[in-house]
């Protein structure tokens, strides 16, 4: 298997990543700082760029709330900006209605689904400037609550990725599943051109040098000199946008000049899509069974059974699922 | 089944509807029922696929305690009806928020200030543009104003055309209650469905307003189309009903598709 692919997703061993809601501590006991920023009036920050993100494999389905990872981290950035904090003297303000707990939710929800509709990076601090707001203190409960509606009505996890950039993602959590590429069709384009540099480097075993890319999208009429109808810019497409939406990791090759780059998988193609998925992919594309390429159909089927080991509740599509 | 309004039922089909739908942002008609389909075909339900409008209030019924809704719209040119997952919670252009800095955010914003006040529902690149000094954040010139107009079309909030901008369907749908409720006074409506309008005609005698379908609609078969208001003569040409099977065939034989359509959304 390609060796990039087995870095990035490292489920086990990461220890803070998440694999069930989030729960951090409530702040310290003490006066409301700033006053609330509503839920992204003007607020619109450029997410920061972010070092590599551990991901978990997709995960079983949400378990029993749970302290997870340093929540001494966590509490530090909801504490961000409260500077001199006085010691905590007086006791802090009688807890917000229930009803408006909820409303914080509902925002939050909002919020998350908003930045992942838009590939956009969930970042924790940015939740708390942008949407909780004075509730600080209450955010554990709210992000509870957000992440129970966003199972029950969306099927989608809200998930830590990464406790060290502080990163949440949204997790499709229904069976089976697949890349909705029929569904899709509106995006297939980015989808179908990003599934071709992706099973190229799957199919290499290793990075795919740029050349070797551009070799395959001449197939598609796509010159990283041309403006395509579509794609637009379709260097700046996969050199940067899918970069930072992590489904790709372009990097130079070491010891080389004049200098080269090539392309990995980015970890949120790891988390997202899997080898059977680009099995399936390349199986369409060159007409072919998927097992013309034997050993690499061998590993898709390692991982599906892996995946499905991991997860002993997943059942077939036709069982009824869980509602209220 | 069968459009049942309880609320809480919600199944692993309805679920992935919601989700594929939110990624989309806004979907025609056509493209929603597709994704329907698909959605009952992913979870091997083989029973009959849900009439849509009932599989939509039914979805709508549990998404009403979180202040969210599918809510349907039509375009205001030809109306195509389009889908959208929208929070009914008055966010000023929160949706866009997160796209786009202080500054390009207030172009919006004057942007359509300028096209809700218009008498045609659009607003010139021109008359935008010069309002570039009046933006709140960092200074932005006009060369970059005009991309960021572009962005805003890429984005489906604004639509182009010959030089001037009005809203996208997309827009209309997700912020019409933004709209009424920060500009009660210079919102216009349409005297037939009572949706926000934007573009349409006008009685010129008594000055009420009507979405282009909507008139397509009311005086479909009328040999003299009056106005419902005053019963004056409709002093404009009445346009054709949206007909989606027409659309089919028009599109597979690819007869006279009108340059102006392309640029619309």
């Amino acid at each position: 298997m390609s060796e990039q692919s087995k870095d990035v997703c490292d489920p086990d061993s990461a220890p803070q990543a998440s694999n069930s809601e989030v729960h951090i501590s409530p702040g310290v006991p003490g006066g409301p700082s700033q006053p609330a920023s509503q839920a992204a009036t003007l607020a619109a920050p450029e997410s920061p760029p972010l070092g590599p993100i551990e991901a978990p494999l997709a995960s079983p389905p949400p378990q029993a709330p749970s302290e997870e990872g340093d929540p001494k981290a966590l509490q530090q950035a909801a504490e961000e900006g409260r500077a001199h904090q006085a010691p905590a003297a007086q006791p802090g303000p009688a807890p917000p209605a229930p009803a408006q707990l909820v409303q914080k939710a509902h925002e939050l929800m909002w919020y998350v689904l908003v930045k992942d509709q838009k590939r956009m990076i969930i970042w924790f601090p940015d939740m708390v400037k942008d949407v909780i707001g004075s509730y600080k203190k209450w955010c554990r409960s709210i992000l509870r609550r957000t992440s129970l509606i966003l199972a029950r009505v969306f099927g989608l996890h809200l998930r830590l990725t990464s406790l060290h950039t502080m990163e949440f993602s949204l997790v499709k959590a229904l069976e089976p599943e697949e890349l909705d590429r029929v569904a899709l069709s509106n995006r297939m384009p980015m989808t179908g051109l990003l599934l071709m540099i992706l099973s190229l480097i799957y199919v290499k075993g290793r990075g795919a040098r740029e050349s070797a890319v551009w070799n395959v999208l001449r197939i598609l009429g796509l010159r990283p000199w041309k403006k395509h109808s579509t794609f637009g810019d379709v260097r700046k497409l996969i050199t940067e946008e899918f970069v930072q939406q992590n489904y790709l990791k372009y990097q130079r090759v070491p010891h080389v000049e004049p200098p080269e780059y090539e392309f990995f998988w980015g970890s949120r193609a790891s988390r997202e899509i899997t080898k059977m998925q680009i099995m399936e992919f390349l199986a369409r594309v060159f007409k072919k069974d998927p097992q013309a390429w034997p050993s690499r159909y061998r590993e898709a089927l390692e991982e599906a059974r892996a995946l499905r080991e991991a997860d002993p509740t997943a059942h077939c599509p036709r069982s009824s699922v869980s509602e209220d | 089944q069968g459009g049942a309004r309880r609320a809480g039922i919600m199944t692993d089909v309805h679920r992935r509807f919601l989700q594929l739908l939110m990624t989309h942002g806004v979907l025609e008609e056509r493209g929603v029922r597709r994704l329907q389909k698909h959605c009952y075909r992913v979870h091997g339900r083989t029973a009959a696929v849900e009439e849509l409008e009932d599989f939509i209030n039914n979805i709508n019924s549990v998404l009403e305690s979180l202040y969210i809704e599918i809510k349907k719209g039509a375009t205001e040119d030809d109306g195509r009806p389009v889908y959208a997952l929208v929070n009914l919670a008055t966010t000023p252009v929160s949706k866009m928020a997160s796209d786009f800095a202080e500054n390009e955010l207030d172009l919006f914003r004057k942007a359509l200030e300028l096209i809700i006040d218009s008498e045609t529902g659009f607003a010139s690149s021109t008359n935008i543009l010069n309002l570039v000094d009046q933006l709140k954040g960092k200074k932005m010139r006009k060369k970059e104003a005009e991309q960021v107009l572009q962005k805003f079309v890429q984005n489906k909030w604004l639509i182009e055309k010959e030089g001037e901008f009005t809203l996208h369907s997309r827009a209309i749908l997700e912020m019409e209650q933004y709209i009424r409720e920060t500009y009660p006074d210079a919102v216009k409506t349409c005297n037939i469905c009572h949706g926000l309008l934007i573009q349409g005609q006008s009685c010129e005698t008594c000055g009420i307003r009507m979405h282009l379908p909507c008139v397509a609609k009311y005086f479909r078969s009328a040999p003299e189309p009056r106005c419902p208001h005053c019963n004056d003569y409709w002093p404009h040409e009445i346009p054709e009903v949206f007909n989606p099977d027409k659309e089919r065939e028009a599109g597979t034989s690819k007869a006279n598709k009108k340059p102006s359509r392309s640029r619309q959304h």
